[in-house]
């Protein structure tokens, strides 16, 4: 016996979901989906737990994960109710239940609270690099520390725990029972996943979804590697001739692609793009700004002038410490981790269900 | 005795011909007395056998026909039309149906479907041969009009009738006009107020003279016909007396009134029906209120009292989906922070209507789908509703949900007088129990009782604007059949013969119609029919112990010679296979099948064509060419060749 929740809608409302309660349960949408199946359908069971305020049967699927939003549905819905759009909202709310401090919730629902992190970190910044006299070169070592502390940090205490309650909510409480190979089958795929997405090409619209999903794939690891040059190569402060090339490539990977994507937000030509969320909008813009501003500081290097024009790296590292301390651990950034967790988890249920 | 009797024999494309051997009844009854010419015809409703009937009867000068086809009830006039085209009076013609009483019956024994349709046949010319030459009766009638019922449909119909010069009277029983709307608040579609719709129609009721109103008035006594009825009004203690030319009634619907304890009614006051939270939602200002506690959410259970799969109502109210709906639209937009629920079965806001569901559920009206066999359950605790409900939208799931108010979306039901009505005015009443029409399409606001028509919700369950639309175009036959101030009626009508009659009276008292009455005749009382009353039912002529009244085109000749006709003894051989005949002999045996099949079958000649191309080709209409060529290929003339290139017709061709 379930409760019907008639606030719970308003509630969704706030992570961005619009006229979903238009749904009359036609069924087109999960019709069309391409990744839905016959044990596992969406997203118009979704609707359907949102519409009701069901929030125990939301918090417990992991279905919202399988869509990777490719806005067929919404297309297609007779009544505008956009279930694409809703299935990104639940992702968001459930992103928000995720993590326990709470934080992404207030992000999502407050635009003010993105503002107001943003600035505590600029002015942190400022009083940070006063205290070591605006030594560029303090600066710019301790900046190199933070990006390493910062990945394990965001890593342990918040992205950790997030998953585990995430395994909490889907695999424990729902009272799946697998077994250690179980686990150890579904975590190897894990990895597959995370880098590859490759769920996503099982999407209808094939050309333009392998155009979709070869963007995300460089997109994705543009990042990882850059990240990777910096932190362990220390691209700023290396001699190696390898490294530097291999660093311009990849940052001018990212501000290309994410600028494609900013634009392609623009104009709202797709269905997936009709309703960006601040959170959408600070995701790509921050990603390119990360790109664009790190590609910059090591020309000035190259070129010698980032001493007279510091200020580039003290935004390079500004937008860097937003991104990282929040964007990364509260924002959309953790859908990637959260999308990979899943197909992991579905796949130990699915495993799990074969068994039997 | 008729002489010159033609007689034609109908396939019905296959309909009759697949069992009936209607080739060989062609030739058996060529034989038969007085017959001159015995056809079988592909379709005797064609226009091409209509005019191939209307020739014979010219050049061959028939006295008679008889056509033996499908049920009198499609065709009497068709082919009555054919006689009178040809200069034949139309009672010269009689129909014989072969098709519903006899092929269709009887399709799994082709043999014996013959003989039936041999003795029926057989019947019908004997019929034919005693026919009378009949005129139509013409009446004088009253442009006068009653309407009962001064409902929205009553009103409407009202001042329509009275601007085309039709004196009105509009009886009503009640001591106030405007039936439910006048109480029913806000009005879907148009947001108008009911009592505002009311009132305007009152002031064009007023404003034409020819309209008198009564009311508080109950209808006591209906005596009369078509043109003349007598209607008998009770005003108080007064009685009125009026003569009236036609009757419309419009007296509309009750309210379903649940049954105590039906999903909590009158157990608490938590639970009320829709038409009472119209009038609170009407009356409350700023907040909801119910009997002092603010109500914030609002749980509608829909087809209260409704499509009862066992019940008495089976019937599907129409507009209360709407109703409700537009309900909470209104609640929605009265009250701030209003939840709805809508249990429901079916959403059936047709039309236009399907645009104010839109807008409920983007308002975020909840919608929560149960079926008959599990309807949903309301608990009271200390008077406060939960109700549980199997959702199955979501898998059936058993739902909860605390409401503070529990409507009844309670439909429609029939007048609880309306059997009263019924028998006065000699209208039939449905096995809904609302009052019945001849036909639901085509004849959809006439009774049986000529010169009474129904208009409204009293037919059955309607909104305002199906109600005014029913009573408008009664209204429209009525004004028609009035107008020049004269009737023509059928003349199968009871007749007495003067000389055999002795005014025992016997007829009389069972004649259901008061058509019989006595007047003085050479030195006798005898019986005298009242033609504009008598309806022709035939109920009187056998208990006249002299024999003496007769019912026209039922005459005591009539129908011994029809009993002969279907004892006769058939000699029916059996029938050689005609389908597999055809199909060996090929286009040639075509000759005895109209001749757009010779010409279709000349285009197919060593062709293969699609239904366009063939008509273009014979310069015929599609239709027609498509009509033919199905029972061509019925018949194993023609046969499919699959899609044409651009798949989007069957090309055919001849089958060898
Ligand atoms: C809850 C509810 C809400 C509705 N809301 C809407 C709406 O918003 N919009 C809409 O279009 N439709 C609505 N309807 C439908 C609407 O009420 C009907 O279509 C309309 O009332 C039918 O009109 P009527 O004249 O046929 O019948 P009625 O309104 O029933 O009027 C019949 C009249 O005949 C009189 N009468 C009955 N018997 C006799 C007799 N024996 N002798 C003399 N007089 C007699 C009665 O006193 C009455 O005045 C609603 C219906 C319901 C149940
Ligand atoms: S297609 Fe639209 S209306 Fe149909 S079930 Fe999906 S969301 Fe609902
Ligand atoms: S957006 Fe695409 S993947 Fe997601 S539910 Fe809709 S059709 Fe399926
Ligand atoms: S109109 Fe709707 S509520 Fe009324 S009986 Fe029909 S289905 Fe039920
Ligand atoms: S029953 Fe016959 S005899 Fe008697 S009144 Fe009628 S017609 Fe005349
Ligand atoms: S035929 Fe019927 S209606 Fe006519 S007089 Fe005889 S009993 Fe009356």
């Amino acid at each position: 016996m379930s409760h019907i929740n008639p606030n719970f809608a308003k509630e969704l409302e706030r992570y961005g979901a619009k006229d979903f309660n238009l749904c009359f349960n036609c069924g087109n949408c999960t019709a069309i989906c391409s990744l839905s199946t016959k044990d596992n359908s969406f997203p118009r069971e979704m609707i359907r737990f949102s519409a009701l305020g069901l929030e125990d049967d939301i918090k417990s699927s992991l279905k919202p994960w399988m869509c990777y939003y490719c806005g067929e549905c919404s297309t297609d819905c007779p009544r505008q109710a956009h279930p694409g759009e809703l299935m990104m909202s639940l992702r968001r709310w459930l992103t928000a239940k995720y993590d326990w401090t709470g934080l992404s919730g207030l992000l999502y629902k407050h635009l003010s609270a993105y503002i107001i992190g943003f600035l505590l970190v600029i002015v942190g910044l400022i009083v940070f690099a006063a205290k070591l006299d605006w030594n560029q070169e303090k600066i710019m070592h301790f900046g190199h520390l933070f990006e390493m502390f910062a990945i394990a940090g965001v890593f342990a205490i918040i992205l950790l725990p997030n998953i585990f309650r995430m395994w909490l909510y889907t695999i424990v409480r729902p009272k799946v029972k697998a077994t250690v190979k179980v686990y150890y089958k579904a975590f190897s795929e894990l990895l597959v996943h995370m880098f590859t997405q490759k769920r996503f090409l099982e999407c209808e619209k094939l050309q333009e979804t392998q155009i979709k999903w070869f963007e995300h794939f460089i997109l994705v690891i543009g990042y990882l590697s850059l990240l990777f040059t910096t932190v362990f190569l220390d691209w700023f402060g290396s001699e190696n001739m390898f490294i530097i090339a291999l660093g311009y490539v990849e940052s001018a990977i990212i501000f290309v692609v994410t600028f494609l994507f900013i634009l392609k937000r623009a104009k709202k030509t797709e269905a997936l793009h009709k309703f960006s969320q601040p959170s959408d909008w600070f995701f790509v813009i921050w990603l390119f700004l990360m790109g664009i501003t790190a590609f910059l500081v090591r020309l000035f290097i190259d070129i010698g002038i980032l001493q007279n024009n510091f200020w580039l790296y003290l935004v390079h590292i500004s937008v860097l410490v937003q991104w990282a301390i929040i964007i990364v651990p509260f924002g959309k950034w953790t859908h990637f981790l959260y999308r990979s967790f899943a197909m992991c988890f579905a796949r130990i249920l699915e495993l799990n269900d074969m068994k039997k | 005795m008729k002489q010159r009797i033609g007689v034609y024999i109908c396939h019905c494309g296959g309909n009759i011909s697949d069992y009936v051997d209607v080739e060989q009844l062609g030739k058996l009854m060529a034989k038969e007395n007085g017959v001159l010419i015995s056809k079988n015809v592909m379709f005797a409703c064609s226009d091409s056998t209509q005019k191939e009937i209307e020739q014979d009867i010219e050049e061959n000068k028939l006295d008679s026909i008889v056509v033996a086809s499908c049920s009198p009830k499609l065709h009497t006039h068709t082919f009555r039309n054919v006689a009178i085209r040809a200069g034949l009076n139309p009672y010269n013609y009689t129909q014989v149906n072969i098709r519903e009483q006899c092929s269709w019956a009887h399709s799994d024994k082709p043999m014996d479907a013959t003989i039936k349709a041999y003795g029926l046949i057989r019947a019908g010319i004997n019929r034919v041969s005693y026919s009378e030459v009949l005129e139509s009766l013409e009446i004088s009638a009253q442009k006068v009009v009653a309407i009962i019922g001064a409902g929205v449909a009553g009103m409407r119909a009202a001042v329509d009738l009275a601007r085309m010069d039709n004196q009105v009277y509009l009886i009503e029983k009640g001591n106030t006009v405007g039936g439910h709307v006048a109480q029913a608040g806000r009005l879907f579609p148009t947001n108008e107020n009911g009592k505002e719709v009311v009132d305007r129609l009152y002031q064009r009721i007023r404003q034409q003279s020819n309209i008198t109103l009564f009311t508080n008035a109950t209808l006591e006594k209906v005596s009369g016909s078509i043109g003349n009825f007598w209607i008998e009004v009770k005003l108080g203690s007064e009685e009125l007396k009026l003569n009236v030319g036609s009757v419309l009634v419009t007296t509309g619907f009750d309210f379903y009134d649940p049954k105590e304890g039906e999903f909590g009614y009158r157990l608490s006051d938590r639970v009320i029906t829709l038409p009472d939270f119209n009038k609170m939602v009407e009356n409350s200002k700023g907040k909801l209120i119910h009997n002092g506690k603010s109500v914030k959410s609002v749980a509608y259970i829909y087809c209260v009292g409704n499509r009862q799969s066992k019940g008495e109502n089976r019937y599907c109210s129409r507009q209360c989906c709407t109703a409700a709906i537009h309900s909470s639209l209104h609640v929605h937009e009265k009250f701030e922070d209003m939840t709805a629920y809508h249990l429901f079965r079916d959403i059936r806001t047709y039309g236009k209507q399907e645009l104010l569901y839109q807008q409920s559920s983007k308002n975020g009206d909840i919608y929560i789908r149960f079926e008959e066999k599990e309807p949903p359950v309301v608990e009271l605790k200390n008077g406060n509703p939960t109700i549980k409900v199997k959702d199955y939208l979501t898998t059936k799931r058993e739902l909860t949900l605390d409401t503070d108010l529990v409507v009844l979306v309670t439909g429609m039901v029939p007048r609880t007088d309306s059997n009263s009505v019924s028998s006065k005015l000699k209208i039939p009443i449905g096995i809904d129990r609302f009052f019945n029409e001849i036909h639901p399409k085509l004849k959809p606001v006439e009774t049986v009782i000529k010169g009474v028509y129904i208009g409204g919700a009293c037919q059955g369950p309607k909104n305002i604007n199906e109600s005014v639309q029913s009573a408008l175009s009664g209204a429209a036959k009525i004004n028609a059949t009035l107008k020049s101030g004269n009737i023509n009626l059928e003349p199968i009508i009871a007749r007495v013969n003067a000389d055999s009659c002795l005014w025992c009276g016997k007829c009389a008292e069972v004649c259901e119609y008061d058509a019989i009455s006595s007047i003085a005749n050479g030195g006798k009382l005898i019986a005298e029919v009242n033609k504009a009353t008598c309806k022709g039912c035939g109920i009187c002529a056998p208990t006249c112990p002299s024999n003496a009244i007769e019912l026209a085109q039922f005459t005591d000749n009539e129908i011994e010679s029809m009993i002969d006709g279907l004892m006769s003894k058939a000699e029916i051989s059996p029938r050689v296979e005609s389908q597999q005949n055809n199909q060996k002999a090929g286009v040639q045996s075509l000759a005895g099948y109209p001749k757009i099949w010779r010409t279709i079958a000349n285009a197919l000649e060593g062709n293969t064509l699609t239904i366009p191309q063939i008509a273009e080709k014979i310069d015929q209409e599609a239709s027609l060419v498509t009509w033919h060529l199905m029972t061509m290929n019925r018949y194993g003339f023609v046969e499919s060749a699959g899609l044409n290139d651009n798949e989007d017709y069957f090309m055919y061709k001849l089958k060898k």
